[in-house]
């Protein structure tokens, strides 16, 4: 369902060009769980920026879904990004001063429709990450493992075709990190596609399949 | 996104933010609240010259006997003449064809006494063309006609404060009053009208007929002033000049200056819209200045929450927010904090000019227009200065506001 080919990123800061891709082709099937791994400054978190329709190649061609991506224009772009994409941050990104259910609607807020059972959607994903009785704590009331499990409730709200997961661990205690790339299991059991982009091994290892980035292009 | 959904949302984050947003308001609603007041004075202000040209009477033409100016919006005696006569009121109402009518008029400052009570009041020696030409109606009573007038029968007309003072509120109709050395029934009250705009009590006056004012009080065989009424306004400069050219004849002035000054309407009217608008001008620019930095704070703030929110701009753009909707939401905030400033602008503007009118006396005129402009411009400055923030906060690209640290 992702086809990417050739991509390229090119930063350029005070006239200064840095190639963080060269060249970077692969896909991904529906249902498949993926990991991209590679050390920081590989271009690994760049490459799901791209993905995830965040940000936008110097070069190359990307489909989803066989839609040409990088031909739409940015209403488009954000109604995909709404639509097919689910995030996992490494900051979790919450926000602050609003509780776990209202953070988890936010994105059906910038849907077409809104669901008439949005509510109990939202709590049966909640209950799902094991946050029952969270449901009406603010962001900033609950632990870091908390409040990531609240951000892969809210990556689940609009029923993504793709969780794409930015070092979901990388902020998170040993206990807490195991808990949330159990969850991942189950939702690549529930037939999901998960690309998760880590530095690290163990975690990569949940995958099925793990591709290699150095210097800009995938290994092997 | 509906628009309900964006309103309940911007409400969510201004009540999370309760200290920002206050200030924000409250800057919004003195801006608000000092247009308000600026407008109420500016009603009442003009309410005083309607007033005041209701109180003269409409179009009107003052002449004084000798040299007049006007000193800070008021009509001053500088020199006296002993030649204006009734005569010449009578002479202008016949000969001037675009006069209606001419009322004489002598007044002079007497003592009245009643039993034990006695007051110094303004004693006007009128002939009954005044009640017409300068609107004075009566309550009580009645008027004094022509022949009551040209017998020089001792009845008089009394103002509220006279009745206030010297009856002590019961009803004066029939009693006799000493004015000077003479005893004169009273015959009717004059209709309140308060004080005037240059802070002289209207109702602290008594009115008797001229001819008796002349010879029994005043002893004198001149007039101190008529008043003339022209047909129309647009007819008020030409009937200025043909009084001026009568009364040089019948004064045989030959090339002498006038003795005699003539005031029209307008020009009294201007003097008096002179004196008000510096304190309106004033008013205005505070009003402006409010409003502005009213404005600016609004400006600030979202600048500021613009850049402490750009991961949440980051973050709602990566789960699906479009540019626009991202824009909707900051301008949506800014409104309601305008919206808010506008309508406890409109309740302090309406309040404390309701308390300027009660406690220092200024002439103010509360209207529903006025509290629709204010609401209205709090609505536009909201607009004007919370669009610049918005589309700022709108173009960062979602990754560039996701990494910021």
């Amino acid at each position: 369902m992702i086809k990417i080919k050739d991509i390229e990123k090119t930063y350029s800061k005070n006239s200064v060009e840095t190639k963080v891709l060269r060249g970077v082709t692969f896909s991904v099937q529906r249902g498949e769980y993926v990991a991209i791994m590679g050390a920081s400054g590989s271009g690994k978190s760049t490459l799901m920026n791209i993905i995830g329709c965040l940000d936008r190649p110097t070069k190359g061609q990307y489909e989803l879904d066989n839609i040409n991506v990088l031909q739409l224009d940015d209403d488009a772009i954000s109604a995909l990004r709404n639509k097919k994409f689910g995030f996992v941050f490494q900051q979790f990104f919450l926000l602050e001063r609003t509780n776990a259910l209202d953070n988890v609607l936010l994105p059906l807020i910038y849907t077409d429709e809104y669901p008439a059972d949005a509510i109990q959607q939202a709590r049966k994903l909640l209950v799902n990450v094991g946050l029952g009785d969270r449901i009406e704590y603010f962001a900033n009331e609950l632990s870091g493992g908390q409040q990531q499990r609240v951000a892969i409730a809210r990556s689940l709200i609009n029923n993504p075709d793709v969780i794409i997961a930015d070092e979901p661990t990388g902020n998170l205690d040993s206990e807490s990190a195991a808990e949330i790339m159990k969850i991942f299991s189950r939702l690549h059991e529930e037939r999901r596609t998960i690309i998760i982009v880590t530095h690290d091994r163990d975690v990569a290892g949940n995958a099925q399949r793990i591709l290699e980035l150095k210097d800009g292009q995938i290994k092997g | 996104m509906k628009i309900t959904k964006n309103i309940a949302l911007s409400c969510k984050l201004l009540s999370a933010h309760k200290l920002r947003t206050a200030l924000c308001i409250s800057s919004m609603t003195i801006g608000v609240a000092a247009v308000i007041i600026m407008v109420s004075l500016g009603r009442g202000t003009q309410k005083r010259i309607l007033d005041m040209i209701h109180d003269m009477g409409t179009n009107l033409i003052v002449v004084n006997a000798g040299h007049v100016t006007l000193l800070g919006g008021r009509a001053t005696q500088v020199t006296i003449a002993t030649s204006l006569k009734i005569a010449d009121a009578d002479a202008i109402k016949s000969q001037c064809t675009s006069v209606v009518d001419a009322a004489p008029e002598n007044r002079s400052k007497m003592n009245v006494q009643w039993g034990s009570e006695n007051l110094k009041t303004d004693i006007a020696g009128v002939t009954p063309a005044a009640f017409r030409i300068r609107n004075i109606e009566i309550q009580k009573g009645r008027e004094f006609d022509s022949v009551q007038n040209d017998a020089g029968q001792r009845v008089a007309i009394v103002g509220k404060v006279i009745v206030d003072k010297i009856f002590h509120g019961e009803d004066p109709v029939g009693y006799q009053i000493r004015i000077g050395g003479s005893y004169f029934e009273v015959v009717g009250v004059m209709k309140a009208k308060g004080i005037d705009a240059n802070g002289v009590d209207r109702d602290d006056r008594i009115l008797i007929p001229l001819k008796t004012a002349m010879h029994r009080l005043m002893r004198v065989t001149y007039i101190q002033k008529i008043h003339i009424q022209v047909a129309d306004s647009t007819q008020l400069k030409s009937a200025e000049t043909e009084i001026r050219e009568l009364l040089r004849e019948r004064h045989r002035l030959g090339d002498k200056p006038d003795d005699f000054t003539i005031q029209n309407q307008a020009t009294l009217i201007r003097a008096e819209r002179d004196s008000s608008r510096a304190m309106t001008l004033l008013i205005a620019s505070v009003a402006t200045i409010s409003l502005v930095v009213g404005g600016i704070g609004i400006l600030a703030v979202m600048l500021t929450v613009g850049r402490e929110r750009r991961k949440e701009i980051g973050l709602r753009r990566a789960v699906g927010a479009r540019r626009r909707d991202i824009r909707t939401q900051f301008l949506l905030e800014s409104l309601i904090i305008a919206g808010l400033g506008g309508f406890f602008g409109v309740f302090l503007g309406t309040l404390s000019s309701f308390l300027a009118s009660k406690i220092v006396d200024l002439p103010v005129v509360q209207s529903w227009d006025a509290m629709g402009a204010g609401l209205t411009l709090s609505f536009i400055i909201g607009l004007i200065f919370g669009i610049y923030p918005a589309s700022k906060a709108a173009t960062l690209e979602p990754i560039e506001a996701l990494r910021t640290e």
